[in-house]
């Protein structure tokens, strides 16, 4: 064998061999999709207006309280919109000294002049900011929720426009998964002006009028379910009328446990940090014999009387099962939510999806091999089963070049390799025709063959340059399955290329080198 | 084995027939995507929620469609999925402004309040893993509590997670009598299974939520691909070719996309994501007998420059017929396989690649040619609306020999021959 045939074939070999390592086990090199394996996937939306609303509260509210000390008492003040707040000022030294506390004291927000109010603005930088940020502990708080219910390599990233993707491999209970990523768990413990003792009223209106008919400022009517005792199934609304007031919020929260109440059904015990206890026990010691509303969400899960003064620990009870007592555990101990969420789209496949459209795949994907090989051998005789070597080692190089890539199989990425395995043969097929060409024309074996071979290559190459444009543009704006399926198509055409042209060349190189041949099977 | 071997077909005869009839079905084609009966878009691009159900026992159709009614979803589609043995159906509702979970609660409420009727407790077959280690536990058919408090969950979890190994390879359970058989389950537990719990008569296998706003998105972004993927032949063509033969194989694909689109319009089949993709490939694909054909004709015109170039086309066509044949031939075997085994999920991309496939060898040949030549004769020297013919015979005579149109040919020497000197036109090959 002469030494440019040995070297070339060498070179084969170890393509061969570097790829056959490469995609061995699959099982552990290849990714499989969610759409093959099983899993989730979700695109969330992050409402970051919210986050941008808390910090414009919480800054007017830190603006009227400065001015009580610093010169400009009694301002009051109403948001006008996201990141914008209007101050009156009772009088017009009071609200040039607002405008004064602003600049020395609250650097993100610019100041007009309206008529006689003030209206606050925030820079677009401090906005920028706080949106990232809330997208940042939105992110963080998610993942620290799935980590705790314990998913398999889960994939939780950023994306443009406020947006979070969530992937998780093998889930099959997405309705729960759901549940514990959307729920804000913003956690509140607040005084119940009436009624008293504990408990709460069946009907709104007889509670305003226990109130003496109308609303306090400093108070709000919020609801809970009313549960039966024994069956814990919801009845019916119970209302309260809270303080609106905050001290103690989820955020005091230093860690939440699901544990048994007295008649052994489930609860939820937390325990505070030490600045949220010492909150706490003042909230609680001043208000001995009153109730303690325990508000989630916006709704009062219980609101049990306060005995005595409460420290560091407490329990809260309503109607939780097992399940949701452990959710809702998590949930306070993850960290609240700094905005709502929406969800832009959920693609959900349960194992036994998966399972069928692997299987279909497979049975496709050998019956249209079966059919290729049996026809370029029916064609081509023996030529064609240099072709049949030459498309055993383009799949071997696919699957190769796909572990490498560590590229994820989805089953678009099946039919791109089926795709390929028609495509393959094509490039195979263009040189055979032009070898039969040149022979009829009168050529040798082996300048038929070499011919063949020459005039063939431009057209390979266009003919792969243009499926691959297209598989750039789908690579480009496909979305996880598409992308998958651009992924194969453009490696296996890739590899074709080198197979269709130096490895099929060398095979014929191969068997001209043995002996003299007339004639060629092709 | 050759077939093709030595044709002489006159495919430039009939042309115009060809040409007519290419052009009534885009006409059609276009009237599918843009008229009054649309496209049966999926909800990637439309919008919506789409649930896939399997059931222990065939469900009717007309029943389920029934219960849709009722609960207020009566625009809903439902088409049965998969083998008609694994009873399995999708349920499809529209986007709606409430938010996609919403639409998925909806239809699993309707469906327990019908297939399940009153039963309370766990569905074996709806259960998650944690729910169903946390009823195990509280059941504690094997008495570990007791013995081993701490131990007991992660006993009864790993139980629990057999349990729902076994009921992934399908999707639900069929009947509890395997119960017992199953690696790991105790013959209590399964005893405690059966008493205690009961096999709801279905199960979500899959959930596909997507919000008018993606929806929007993925629209945007489809038609853009489609849109610069044609653009990018065009240059790469032009770039390998010349313009003319740019054009007419955008031309071609553009024909075959919209052909194809017709056929699947008429078969009413769904267009989504994997669809897009489909066609996206198919306008790659399409092209590479186009370029065989061009290829081959670019060799001739070098070989022969006093031909006309009708003439040229007619026999690049034949020479390469059996290559154009036999590689759309063998793509065509692989995903009529996949049409034929794939599989739902990707019905409507084997069906695109393999219509397309029949499309896009037929306007290679009878659409690509005739359109080069007729951009030929309107923008290409010495045409209609082209330049003049130059002064010096330019490209090897291809000047004159572009005028090929049997309309001018009879004229003699044609309108744009100019005044300068050229050789006396050889004997006119009149053509046959």
């Amino acid at each position: 064998m002469n030494r440019n045939l040995l070297w070339r074939g060498l070179l084969i070999l170890a393509v061969a061999v570097a790829c056959f390592a490469l995609a061995y086990p699959p099982k552990d090199k290849i990714n499989l999709g969610l759409d093959l394996q099983g899993g989730m996937h979700l695109v969330l939306q992050v409402h970051t207006e919210d986050a941008v609303r808390v910090e414009t509260d919480t800054d007017m509210a830190r603006l009227i309280d400065l001015g009580k000390d610093k010169g400009a008492p009694n301002l009051k003040g109403r948001r006008t919109g996201d990141s914008q707040f209007t101050i009156t000022a009772p009088t017009p030294e009071a609200r040039d000294a607002a405008s004064d506390l602003v600049s020395k004291y609250l650097p993100r927000w610019k100041v007009k002049r309206q008529g006689d109010d003030l209206v606050f603005t925030m820079t677009d930088q401090a906005v920028a900011e706080v949106r990232t940020g809330a997208v940042n502990q939105a992110k963080q708080t998610i993942d620290n929720r799935i980590n705790q219910y314990g998913v398999t390599e889960p994939v939780i990233q950023a994306t443009t426009g406020d947006r979070i993707v969530v992937q998780l491999p093998g889930i099959d209970d997405s309705e729960r998964v759901r549940k514990l990523i959307q729920s804000t768990a913003f956690l509140e413990f607040r005084i119940v002006r009436a009624p008293k003792g504990g408990g709460g009223v069946p009907n709104r209106d007889e509670l305003i009028k226990s109130l003496g008919g109308t609303i306090p400022d400093d108070v709000e009517i919020m609801d809970g379910d009313q549960r039966d005792r024994e069956t814990q199934a919801v009845t019916g609304k119970t209302y309260y009328a809270v303080e609106k007031r905050r001290t103690v919020t989820g955020r005091d929260l230093s860690n939440a446990r699901p544990g048994q109440g007295q008649f052994n059904q489930p609860i939820v015990e937390f325990t505070l940090k030490p600045a949220g206890a010492d909150a706490f026990a003042e909230l609680t010691g001043k208000n001995v014999g009153a109730g303690l509303a325990i508000v989630l969400d916006g709704r009062v899960v219980s609101a049990p009387v306060i005995h005595s003064r409460i420290a560091d620990r407490g329990q809260i009870e309503g109607g939780f099962t097992e399940q949701s007592a452990q959710d809702l555990s998590t949930v306070l101990r993850s960290g609240a939510l700094p905005a709502s969420i929406t969800y832009l789209e959920e693609r959900t496949v349960g194992p036994s999806l998966g399972r069928d459209s692997i299987r279909n795949g497979l049975e496709a994907g050998i019956l249209g091999t079966l059919l290729v090989v049996i026809t370029m051998l029916l064609y081509y005789h023996l030529s064609g089963m240099n072709a049949v070597m030459a498309l055993v080692l383009n799949i071997l190089i696919l699957f190769g070049g796909m572990g490498a890539f560590h590229s994820t199989l989805t089953l678009p990425g099946i039919a791109g390799v089926i795709l390929t395995i028609g495509m393959a043969v094509d490039a195979n097929v263009l040189v055979f025709e032009r070898i039969r060409e040149e022979m009829r024309a009168g050529r040798t074996v082996r300048s038929a063959i070499d011919m063949g071979f020459e005039r063939a290559f431009t057209s390979i190459i266009d003919t792969h340059v243009t499926t691959l444009i297209s598989a750039l543009f789908l690579f480009q704006f496909g979305t996880g399955p598409i992308k998958g399926f651009a992924v194969t198509l453009t490696i296996g055409l890739i590899a074709s290329i080198f197979t269709a042209v130096f490895v099929s060349r060398w095979l014929f190189d191969l068997v001209l080198s043995r002996r003299r041949v007339q004639r060629l099977s092709i | 084995m050759e077939l093709f071997r030595d044709t002489h077909i006159d495919f430039m005869k009939y042309r115009k027939i060809w040409i007519g009839i290419s052009l009534a079905l885009v006409l059609a084609g276009l009237y599918a995507i843009f008229g009054p009966h649309r496209l049966n878009l999926g909800i990637d691009f439309a919008g919506g929620t789409q649930v896939t159900v399997g059931f222990r026992q065939q469900p009717d159709l007309d029943r389920l469609r029934h219960v849709a009614e009722r609960e207020g979803m009566g625009a809903a589609v439902i088409q049965r999925y998969g083998k008609v043995s694994d009873n399995q159906v999708i349920i499809k509702t529209a986007a709606t402004h409430k938010g996609e979970d919403t639409s998925r609660t909806r239809i699993v409420a309707a469906l327990n309040r019908e297939f399940n009727p009153g039963k309370t407790g766990l569905d074996l077959n709806q259960t998650g893993a944690d729910a169903l280690g946390a009823f195990l536990v509280a059941n504690d058919p094997d008495l570990v509590v007791a013995k081993d408090p701490a131990g007991a969950p992660a006993h009864y979890s790993a139980m629990a997670d057999a349990i729902l190994k076994a009921r992934h390879d399908s999707g639900l359970f069929r009947s509890l009598d395997g119960l017992a058989h199953i690696p790991g389950v105790t013959p209590a537990a399964a005893a405690a299974l059966q008493q205690k719990a009961y096999l709801g008569n279905f199960n979500v296998l899959g959930v596909e939520s997507v919000g008018p706003q993606i929806g929007g998105e993925l629209r945007h972004q489809g038609f853009l691909a489609v849109v610069m993927s044609l653009l990018g032949m065009l240059a790469y063509i032009w770039f390998r070719f010349e313009l003319r033969f740019g054009i007419g194989a955008v031309m071609a694909s553009l024909h075959d996309v919209v052909v194809t689109l017709l056929f699947f319009w008429a078969f009413g089949l769904e267009f989504n994501l994997t669809t897009i993709a489909a066609f996206l490939t198919l306008i790659g694909y399409s092209m590479n007998d186009t370029v065989v054909i061009f290829d081959r004709m670019r060799e001739n015109m070098r070989k022969s420059r006093r031909k006309p170039l009708i003439e040229v086309m007619n026999d690049s066509i034949n020479q390469t017929l059996s290559r154009t044949i036999m590689t759309s031939g063998l793509t065509f075997l692989s995903v009529l396989s996949l049409l034929i085994l794939g599989g739902d999920v990707l019905r409507g991309f084997a069906f695109v690649m393999t219509v397309g496939i029949i499309v896009g060898t037929y306007s290679s040949i009878y659409v690509a040619s005739p359109f080069a030549l007729l951009w030929e004769s309107l923008f290409g020297v010495g045409g209609r609306w082209g330049k003049k013919a130059a002064t010096v015979p330019g490209r090897g005579g291809a000047a004159v020999n572009e005028r090929a149109e049997s309309r001018i040919d009879r004229t003699g020497s044609g309108s744009g021959s100019g005044t300068a000197p050229r050789p006396a036109p050889r004997p006119a090959r009149r053509r046959a």
